[in-house]
């Protein structure tokens, strides 16, 4: 995977975090890495966005957790994860070996639960930085933190306060304005923005007159079909924002990823796709390179779109 | 998960070196009654790999996620893995219309299948309706190393069973029972078990959830409890321990889910929670 000449595929992310090429695996797409490692799928990575971790294991939500829509699916798995003693004692040291910057991705339900996840793993070889998740509900006020500016806020600010690490926040798209909760993670101190996690969403069984997935029915929507609004939301965060955006939502392919950088994206993540084909960040990277040689590119910014000629066009 | 499942799962993936993502070509499309079809496809190395009670992730194209499917079996001089398979939905029917020489994507050996007798004895298969499907190719495996083999089939009607002329030669018995009665007297699989289960060294089960709940029951407090394995389904997002969308219920306060991808599809029944099991929908919507 030689790349032209003079073009420099590499995508810097903060506190001297540089990612070698611009795809990365998003998280809960991806499990740590181990059974892609098995399967030979991550050398060519430009990093890894481990699964969801919180302070205790999370045995996860009861099945059925998984419902095929068109062109996406829905997802209701409900964190299930080892806890973080366990990442910290098994899953890092393997990562310290790998050629790719592992990101741990951080859930909790309260601050404390989020600083004490990323305490715990500050500073482990292996540990090459931090996602928060902030679409998980806070138990103190029930609404999720990603959805109200000064929850993400302090809860980006005290994470910050705990690692000198890259800190990437990852937004939730179930919001008025994605910009406003994004300017506020950014003062807080985030190093980058992911954007975005799943959609709300719903699959309804006519037979059974129910939701098809348990509990209230209600699961997170991924896949291409939420391109689309995804594009949307980078696009606008790129007007905002100052710090990088790792775009994320329905990447499949090269011309998906590029599409991202052209929205506004510095990188790019690919999640859904990669429980078909367990070799598609390989391609989509493969397709990248091949399309910056092709067009001649310096650099991933010359995609860039530089905003609408006018005001008032949003 | 527990934290000692957790553990166990951090050892590692390396189960997952054996599988092989392939294009393949089908070979032979056998059109059963009733929308089932038995059908091919050319993968030598992955016959070469294929155990009973594995499975494939099928992939028809972009459209869709990859859907799982028991191997029938594998022939490793023919260079063929099958699938016995019902049309039930748009991945199957769009299966169904394969022709010889169209591709698709093969993901697999997968999963963790049936345990294989260290020595000669006998094993009961038992099936219901589509739960055939992992038989052939378990029996195949048993009968080459001298286990006498009864073979005992299940479905609704005549229609719905494995077709008899594709059975394995060499069975010790076999007996089908449709619950119309159409067919041998009307039963259901559970309600045609031989008397005496003491007799067989290893009990096999595949077919719907109340069913393989049902014969748990019957099983549970003789001795035949604890050599009885089961295949089940879960739905399915990868099949290689990713999405964590495959889970199945353990019996133990706390104990949490295995994932059917990895630690199953074959589990010891004893190790599963029936009571939810039980409960849980047919199929995926
Ligand atoms: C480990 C494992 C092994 C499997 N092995 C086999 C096998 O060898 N042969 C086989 O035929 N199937 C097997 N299955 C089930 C098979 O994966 C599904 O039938 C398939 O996913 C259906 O896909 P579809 O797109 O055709 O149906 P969908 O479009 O996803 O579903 C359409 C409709 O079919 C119904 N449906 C889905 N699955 C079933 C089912 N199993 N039985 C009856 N109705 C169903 C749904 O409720 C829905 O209403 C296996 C499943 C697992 C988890
Ligand atoms: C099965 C599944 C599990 C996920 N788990 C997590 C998670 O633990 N933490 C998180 O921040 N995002 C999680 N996500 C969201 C993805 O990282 C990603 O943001 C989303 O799926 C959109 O990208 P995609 O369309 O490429 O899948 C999960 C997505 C799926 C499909
Ligand atoms: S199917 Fe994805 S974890 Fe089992």
């Amino acid at each position: 995977m030689s790349s032209p000449p003079d073009f420099d595929p590499s995508v810097p992310i903060g506190r001297g975090l540089v990612l070698r090429n611009p795809v990365a695996v998003a998280s809960g797409t991806f499990g740590f890495g181990l059974e892609a490692e098995a399967m030979g799928q991550i050398d060519h990575l430009g990093a890894i966005f481990s699964k969801g971790t919180t302070v205790e294991p999370r045995p996860g939500n009861r099945p059925p957790r998984i419902a095929e829509t068109s062109s996406g699916m829905l997802n209701s798995i409900g964190l299930q994860n080892p806890g973080v003693e366990l990442v910290a004692r098994e899953y890092a040291p393997r990562w310290a070996d790998w050629p790719v910057p592992v990101l741990v991705n951080v859930a909790g339900a309260s601050v404390e639960e989020y600083v004490r996840v990323v305490s715990r793993l500050d500073r482990l070889p292996g540990v090459a930085g931090f996602e928060l998740n902030i679409s998980c509900p806070n138990i103190a006020h029930g609404l999720d933190f990603g959805t109200e500016p000064g929850a993400a806020a302090r809860c980006t600010a005290a994470a910050r306060a705990a690692t000198e690490l890259p800190l990437v926040v990852k937004l939730s798209p179930n919001v008025t304005d994605i910009a406003e909760i994004g300017h506020a993670v950014e003062d807080a101190g985030a190093d980058a923005v992911s954007a975005v996690n799943t959609y709300l969403g719903m699959k309804i069984s006519l037979r059974r007159r129910r939701p098809v997935l348990p509990g209230a029915g209600t699961a997170g929507l991924s896949g291409p079909a939420i391109k689309p609004m995804a594009l949307a939301a980078v696009a606008r965060l790129r007007r905002v924002l100052t710090i990088p955006i790792l775009g994320i939502g329905g990447v499949a392919s090269a011309e998906d990823a590029l599409e991202y950088l052209v929205a506004g994206a510095d990188a790019v993540q690919v999640g859904t796709a990669n429980f078909s084909d367990p070799s598609a960040s390989r391609k989509v990277l493969e397709g990248c390179l091949e399309f910056a040689r092709s067009q001649g590119l310096g650099r991933w910014s010359d995609l860039r779109w530089r905003g609408p000629e006018e005001a008032g066009t949003a | 998960m527990t934290v000692a499942q957790a553990e166990a799962a951090a050892l590692g993936a390396s189960e997952l070196e054996r599988a092989l993502d392939l294009e393949a070509e089908c070979t032979r499309l056998l059109a059963l009654e009733e929308d089932l079809f038995e059908v091919s496809f050319w993968a030598p190395e992955m016959a070469r790999r294929a155990r009973p009670g594995e499975f494939a992730q099928i992939w028809t194209g972009p459209d869709h996620l990859r859907r799982p499917f028991s191997f029938s079996r594998a022939d490793p001089e023919r260079g063929t893995v099958s699938f016995y398979i019902g049309a039930v939905g748009r991945v199957t029917r769009r299966l169904r219309r394969l022709r010889e020489g169209e591709p698709v994507r093969l993901l697999g050996p997968l999963g963790r299948g049936f345990s294989l007798p260290q020595e000669p004895g006998r094993s009961l298969l038992l099936a219901g309706g589509l739960g055939a499907a992992p038989f052939p190719l378990l029996a195949d495996w048993l009968l080459g190393r001298g286990e006498a083999v009864v073979w005992l089939n299940g479905a609704r009607s005549p229609a719905q069973l494995y077709p008899p002329e594709l059975l394995p030669p060499g069975l010790a018995a076999r007996s089908q029972v449709t619950e119309d009665g159409s067919l041998g007297r009307a039963a259901r699989v559970t309600e045609a078990l031989p008397a005496e289960l003491s007799q067989f060294h290893r009990v096999y089960a595949c077919g719907p959830n109340p069913m393989l709940a049902a014969l748990w029951e019957r099983l549970s407090s003789g001795s035949a409890a604890g050599r009885l394995e089961v295949s089940i389904e879960a739905p399915m997002g990868c099949g290689f321990g990713t999405c964590l969308g495959c889970a199945v219920p353990l019996p133990s306060e706390g104990a949490g889910y295995a994932l059917c991808c990895r630690q199953g599809p074959v589990f010891p029944a004893g190790s599963l929670d029936w009571e939810r099991l039980r409960r849980q929908p047919a199929h995926l919507e």
